[in-house]
């Protein structure tokens, strides 16, 4: 595989950057070193704020006006690229090294067809007439594995979906055989069964054209299947790097050993409870089906009526204490029932809360908004910026219960979520975001409520920050045995802690599963292609590897 | 506080529209104590008389000192224009909150009669309130803030339709929160940034209008210092000694600019991302 004879493709040494912010110099990379060969994939792996964004748009020479680049070279093919002028730089770019961003969605131009933006490059860097550009495109379509590469260049992006567009990147990534490539998080923002093809051609692609790869993610399982070697980055310093056999196997530095021991495995389950399944079910939810989408005036009166469906009859039950995971890709219509249980939509069916029906917003009173809470996936979005952690605090005891006392009961509630007391007069803004998830939980607690809806609240987190919260959450249930509707994509993680496992696919609800048996032969085709496709843990526990 | 000032400052615009600005407000509230004559006594010796150290502006064609008659119509104009102002915006920005927290029919409805009320122009709709109740300082008070009202309505709501989607707005829903907590607590202090920006432009159209109100004799009454009424009055008289005036249209200019300046400020020191 890696040639060791050639000099490396990409040779970063002792590269440090800052930033000049108005209140100081932030150190943003210190003293990196990292190599990448001909034909080896490197995977950088490092929470979020750890620089590896940055870096990767100083390989490109694409900085912000306040970075200034302190020490170090960066070396494509022995070249330093930091001594290159702006026009050489131009020649380079998507030339001999390009680069793969997040999300498919806004690395393309919208108003320009597919074939358009492929062929461009093509035209601009191998010097090809339009014509031949524009079939060589659509070869490079087949290549990355699309069906009808003729019809797919004709297309909009919004005419192709997030898995088709990312090939599509990744084509345009790889038209002019660069010396290398950098994905910066290439899959983050696909479904897991797309992630998994998107990955999958990666490697086959990787390894027919032996391009150097830097692969950035924060997913140390993806990243332990893709990469020959990682290097971990924390706070702009590479704290490790290796083959990754040798760093899951035994890491050298805690920090690594702590971001491995944080990647959720289903194997360790984490919830020792029974939920009581004696009694009549907390919630019972029947043929709840929700549509989207206003009717028109002029439909109403012609009768037509177009609808996106979010949600098809869909029934199931939560019992009392009981962890009620529901799993799918996105637009699963998981986030879509949260909404109606909490009367953010409107809905179709019957809800029976504790025996009584809930029909519509009408019957959500008082008493059914104090026993269902819900959390939401950003704590950025569900914090107002603008008011302080005491007010938002106050919101829940002002609305259903005794205002008394206030500030006793705001500190007894951040104590309960471990946040420091003083953290009342403090604004969302100035928490991290673990701490910001914290609060959002110890609103949602403060009611004393009967069943928490949990909307991927822990998607946006690392994943050591996932793990500590996780913990927090368990204990809650534990303390109160309220029962947790907890939707998430991330199916390591809910095995783990749920009890029963709710599986959703456009809109429909597949099958409800015991999680200890969700991975059995017998479960419905999605599931088993669902459980196939994650990825598996990787680490000291994963004994196969 | 005192950080928000310092981005305030950093700015050019920032910097010289507040210095305007303040220098507005020390007239505005020490004119009167200031002013080195009597803004009403006539001199019918000393008419049209140009710069001088007794007139320092000169005087104009009743024999008034004009830098007297500035220092004290401050008060009246920009008093009322601000006044107008803040009365109209906060009225808009509410019922644009409302409107795009209620969404839906309501939203249309709401947003229909503003765009018939906006059709109209705003000196012609203000001119026909003032019509209606009678020419007096209240009542064009009045007409400004209502002619104002219906564009900050717009603006606030197209802002207010990104924070309706906020999960914090829907959290508030889902807590059960009445429409007026959500609306007033929830959504107004996220929109209020691009708010305050438009209100300190608008202060200064709110001048102009005053003035033009004045001007056609709906406003303020001769023989008030208000600086619209002035200029109005010295139209007449300009071939005789330009001053009368050029002073007035400049106060009113630099009114108008310094709050331009400062809403730019504003804008820039308001937004964290920058």
């Amino acid at each position: 595989m890696a040639d060791l004879q050639q000099p490396p493709v990409l040779d970063i040494r002792g590269y440090s950057l800052d930033y000049e912010a108005p209140n100081g110099t932030f150190h943003a990379l210190k003293d990196i070193n990292l190599s990448v060969p001909r034909g080896e994939i490197l995977g950088l792996v490092g929470e979020s704020g750890s620089g590896k964004t940055s870096l990767a748009w100083s390989i490109m020479r694409y900085l912000p006006k306040n970075a200034r680049e302190t020490a170090g070279t960066i070396l494509l093919s022995g070249e330093d690229l930091m001594k290159k002028s702006v026009s050489e730089i131009e020649t380079m770019r998507g030339k001999r090294i390009s680069m793969v961003f997040q999300d498919p969605s806004t690395s393309l131009n919208p108003t320009l067809s597919l074939g358009t933006q492929l062929s461009e490059v093509l035209t601009r860097h191998r010097g090809l007439t339009r014509r031949q550009a524009w079939r060589e495109g659509e070869a490079m379509l087949a290549r990355v594995g699309l069906k009808t590469p003729a019809a797919m260049m004709q297309r909009m992006p919004h005419e192709a979906s997030g898995g088709e567009k990312q090939r599509v990147v990744i084509a345009a990534a790889f038209a002019c055989n660069p010396e290398c490539i950098l994905f910066d998080e290439p899959t983050t923002a696909l479904d897991v069964i797309t992630a998994r093809q998107i990955l999958d051609l990666f490697v086959e692609l990787q390894a027919e054209t032996g391009v150097a790869s830097l692969y950035i993610s924060h997913d140390l399982a993806l990243v332990a299947r893709t990469a020959q070697r990682v290097a971990v980055i924390r706070r702009g310093e590479i704290v490790e790097q290796g083959p990754v056999n040798a760093i899951f196997a035994q890491a050298q530095q805690a920090y690594t050993r702590e971001l491995i021991a944080a990647v959720p495995d289903p194997r360790r389950r984490l919830v020792e409870t029974r939920p009581d399944v004696s009694g009549d079910a907390l919630v019972k939810v029947e043929e709840v089906s929700v549509h989207y989408g206003r009717t028109g005036f002029f439909s109403s009166l012609t009768g037509t009526r177009e609808r996106v469906t979010g949600n098809r009859a869909v029934s199931l039950d939560i019992r009392r204490g009981e962890i009620l995971g529901i799993v799918g890709e996105s637009g699963s219509g998981k986030s879509t029932l949260a909404k109606a249980m909490t009367g953010l939509n409107r809905f179709e069916g019957r809800i029976w809360f504790d025996g009584r029906p809930i029909t519509g917003l009408k019957d959500m009173d008082t008493a059914y908004r104090k026993d269902v809470q819900i959390i939401f996936q950003h704590p950025d979005a569900s914090l107002n910026p603008r008011q302080k952690i005491r007010e938002i605090l106050s919101r829940p005891l002002k609305l259903y219960g005794s205002a008394a006392q206030l500030d006793q009961q705001i500190g007894d509630m951040l104590e309960r979520v471990r946040l420091p007391r003083t953290h009342a007069d403090r604004y969302p803004h100035q928490l991290s975001g673990g701490e910001k998830q914290r609060v959002a939980i110890a609103r949602a607690f403060a009611s004393r409520p009967r069943l928490v809806i949990c909307d991927e609240i822990t998607s946006a987190l690392d994943v050591s920050v996932q793990a500590s919260v996780i913990e927090l959450l368990l204990d809650l249930q534990k303390q109160s045995d309220t029962a947790y509707l907890f939707i998430t994509h991330d199916l390591n993680l809910i095995r783990q802690i749920a009890h029963r496992i709710a599986v959703m696919y456009r809109g429909d609800l597949i099958e409800i599963a015991d999680a200890e048996t969700i991975d059995s032969p017998d479960r419905a085709e999605y599931t088993r292609r669902l459980i196939q496709t994650v990825a598996p843990p990787a680490g000291a526990t994963h004994p196969s590897s | 506080m005192t950080e928000f000032l310092k981005r305030l400052l950093r700015t050019p615009q920032g910097a010289i529209g507040l210095v305007l600005v303040l220098l507005v407000l020390i007239v505005v509230i020490f004119g009167p104590s200031l002013a080195p004559h009597d803004p009403e006594s006539l001199k019918p010796l000393a008419r049209y008389k140009g710069m001088s150290a007794a007139y320092w502006l000169g005087t104009d064609q009743y024999g008034r000192d004009i830098f007297s008659r500035l220092l004290i119509g401050a008060r009246a104009t920009v008093t009322m224009a601000v006044l107008a102002t803040v009365v109209g915006t906060l009225a808009g920005a509410v019922i644009g909150t409302t409107s795009a927290f209620l969404g839906g029919r309501a939203d249309e409805v709401i947003m229909r009669t503003i765009d018939a009320v906006m059709s109209i122009p705003s000196l012609l709709f203000a001119l026909l309130i003032v019509n209606l109740l009678g020419s007096s300082t209240a009542n064009a008070l009045v007409a400004v803030a209502i002619a104002f009202a219906p564009g900050m309505a717009r603006i606030t709501r197209s802002v207010a339709l990104s924070v309706r989607k906020q999960d914090y707005v829907s959290a508030a829903i889902a807590r059960g929160e009445s429409a007026s907590y959500i609306v007033m607590r929830e959504m107004l202090p996220n929109v209020i940034a691009p708010i305050i920006v438009e209100m300190t432009i608008r202060v200064s159209f709110a001048v102009m209008l005053f003035a033009t109100l004045s001007f056609l004799g709906l406003g303020a009454q001769p023989p008030a210092a208000e600086w619209g009424l002035m200029v109005s009055e010295a139209r007449r008289y300009m071939h005789l000694s330009a001053g009368i005036l050029v002073w007035p249209s400049i106060a009113i200019a630099l009114v108008a600019i310094g709050f331009n300046l400062l809403g730019d400020g504003l804008r820039d020191a308001l937004n964290p991302r920058t």
